[in-house]
């Protein structure tokens, strides 16, 4: 039979916790609104590796 | 010990003038009369130092030498694992943070001839822009006890300023090289998201965590990262670009580079002594040659949203187990902050990593079209003093650190490379930094600018009165 560890929260949270939840949740659904369902997580390191230098263009 | 930069020391020794074990002897010695008092140490291994200084000495006199970081004493953030030295990650349990391998970037110091002194004490498990830690000692700033480091890589920084090591690593999540850089006086640079391995470094938010290097001088730190860049196969997120000799670009005129100034965000707030002297070096780099433009910046405020939901689940995940079995031991700000995460939801991370790539996508093509580099401060006013940080309730602690972050965070998020230059000393002698941000794995440019500046300067040139 499996048996599962108990859930590793620290305590309940405190009412700032909530607060800080709550704002940061909100943060994010209003942000999140209009993703494009393409947009995924990976596509960081791509912007990142794949930057054009602009400085040719702009001369 | 004060007047050496790992350059001017490296061709020292190369030249026999010095040697590895008297330098080594030297920073021990000025470790031992004056660390009490600054607390950046952890862990000082005087043994181990002197062991390999003596290695290094020999190899010398056999006619071999292993290049500028021969026999050059360096320190390392201990939440870096270093063979056979205990890592604590700034918390009262070594025994929680153990590793089967050295940190790659360590190793590859180590490889390049460098001496190990040591491990430095930082913020506990790196969540906290201040450098006060209860169970190793606040670290002092070495240029005006009472005032904070910085942090979290606040020994790494003070260990730097005052002359006990000539340069040390330190990683940074949302500020935690640039911070303790700033203020005490020292040169810090993130580099790009994957630019340096974290491989066999404590994480803290994988997806935000940089490794980088904190020295005297924009030359020293070009050196330190052309050792540690590169891609590393224990590290997946680590980029396969090559590495540039940075240190040979580093004198090419700035002259035609475009610098932006934002004209948003980055400005509002400040201290008036952080304002004038980041103003005033850009008109010292227009004076070289830059082209110096104000630039709207798409408004970082959401990216800072996001990676603060990403700091918060990550950290919580990768703590749990000291979260769960010692609470009690965690500093209460540091417990308040941890706790966060525990309660995010996953649809809320997910998101929160999707959005990431959104911004940092808009961020690079808006502004890198525009300019080659972006200038802004990197702390909003000088070091604070230890007492008022800590004063008052967790909630206040807890909205200072925000508050104290928020011109570094941004660049956490957008994986940008970021450079804290010395810039100036308020009037009562506190430090003043310049942040120099440049496109995605061009940190050439952003040292190139670095450099430029503080040869134009005479800032480096002093140093911290210490006993």
């Amino acid at each position: 039979m499996l048996s599962f560890r108990p859930h590793t929260r620290m305590s309940e949270p405190g009412r700032r916790e909530r607060v800080d939840v709550a704002d940061l949740a909100a943060a994010i659904e209003r942000l999140a609104a209009d993703l494009a369902l393409a947009e995924e997580p990976s596509g960081f390191t791509v912007v990142l590796e794949s930057d054009p230098d602009m400085r040719e263009q702009r001369d | 010990m004060t007047d050496w930069t790992i350059t001017t020391l490296g061709g020292a020794i190369a030249g026999r003038q010095v040697s590895p074990v008297e330098v080594t002897r030297e920073c021990l010695e000025r470790i031992a009369r004056l660390d009490a008092k600054i607390r950046s140490f952890i862990t000082v291994d005087a043994e181990g130092a002197l062991a390999t200084a003596r290695e290094l000495e020999a190899e010398l006199a056999a006619g071999l030498s292993r290049g500028p970081f021969h026999g050059v004493p360096l320190a390392y953030k201990d939440l870096c694992h270093v063979r056979g030295l205990p890592t604590s990650c700034g918390t009262a349990t070594p025994e929680y943070f153990s590793a089967e391998h050295e940190c790659t970037a360590v190793n590859r110091l180590r490889e390049a001839g460098a001496v190990t002194l040591g491990k430095l004490n930082m913020t506990e498990l790196a969540l906290g822009p201040f450098g006060d830690n209860a169970h190793h000692g606040d670290v002092q700033n070495p240029w005006c006890p009472g005032h904070v480091a910085g942090g979290s890589s606040s020994g790494s920084a003070a260990a730097v300023a005052a002359g006990f090591a000539l340069g040390a690593l330190g990683s940074d999540t949302g500020g935690s090289i640039r911070l303790p850089a700033a203020c005490c006086g020292v040169v810090g640079l993130k580099p790009t998201y994957g630019r340096v391995s974290r491989a066999g470094v404590m994480p803290l938010s994988w997806s935000l965590d940089h490794l980088g290097p904190l020295t005297r001088t924009v030359a020293d730190a070009a050196l330190l990262l052309g050792i540690i860049a590169g891609h590393d196969p224990r590290d997946a997120t680590s980029s396969r670009r090559g590495v540039p000799y940075y240190e040979r670009l580093l004198d090419t005129p700035v002259e035609g580079l475009r610098v932006g100034l934002p004209a948003n965000y980055f400005f509002d707030g400040l201290d008036a002594a952080v304002d004038a002297a980041v103003r005033a070096a850009a008109r010292i780099l227009e004076g070289l040659g830059a082209e110096i433009v104000s630039v709207r910046v798409p408004d970082p405020r959401p990216v800072v949203d996001v990676s603060n939901v990403i700091a918060r689940a990550e950290s919580a995940a990768v703590h749990a187990r000291i979260a769960r079995e010692r609470p009690h031991e965690l500093q209460p700000a540091v417990r308040a902050r941890l706790e966060v995460g525990f309660h995010l939801t996953a649809h809320d991370y997910l998101q929160a990593l999707r959005l990431r790539t959104r911004y940092a996508r808009a961020f690079v093509a808006e502004v890198f079209a525009e300019v080659d580099a972006l200038l802004a401060p990197v702390i909003p006013e000088p070091a604070p003093a230890l007492d008022a940080v800590k004063a008052g309730t967790v909630d206040e602690v807890v909205m200072r650190m925000g508050r104290f972050s928020r011109l570094t965070r941004p660049f956490n998020g957008l994986g940008l490379p970021a450079l804290s230059v010395p810039c100036g000393f308020s009037e009562d002698g506190r430090p003043l930094a310049l942040q120099v941000v440049g496109r995605p794995f061009d940190e050439a440019t952003v040292l190139r600018l670095g450099h430029a500046y503080e040869r134009a300067t005479d800032w480096i040139t002093r140093r911290p009165a210490l006993a």
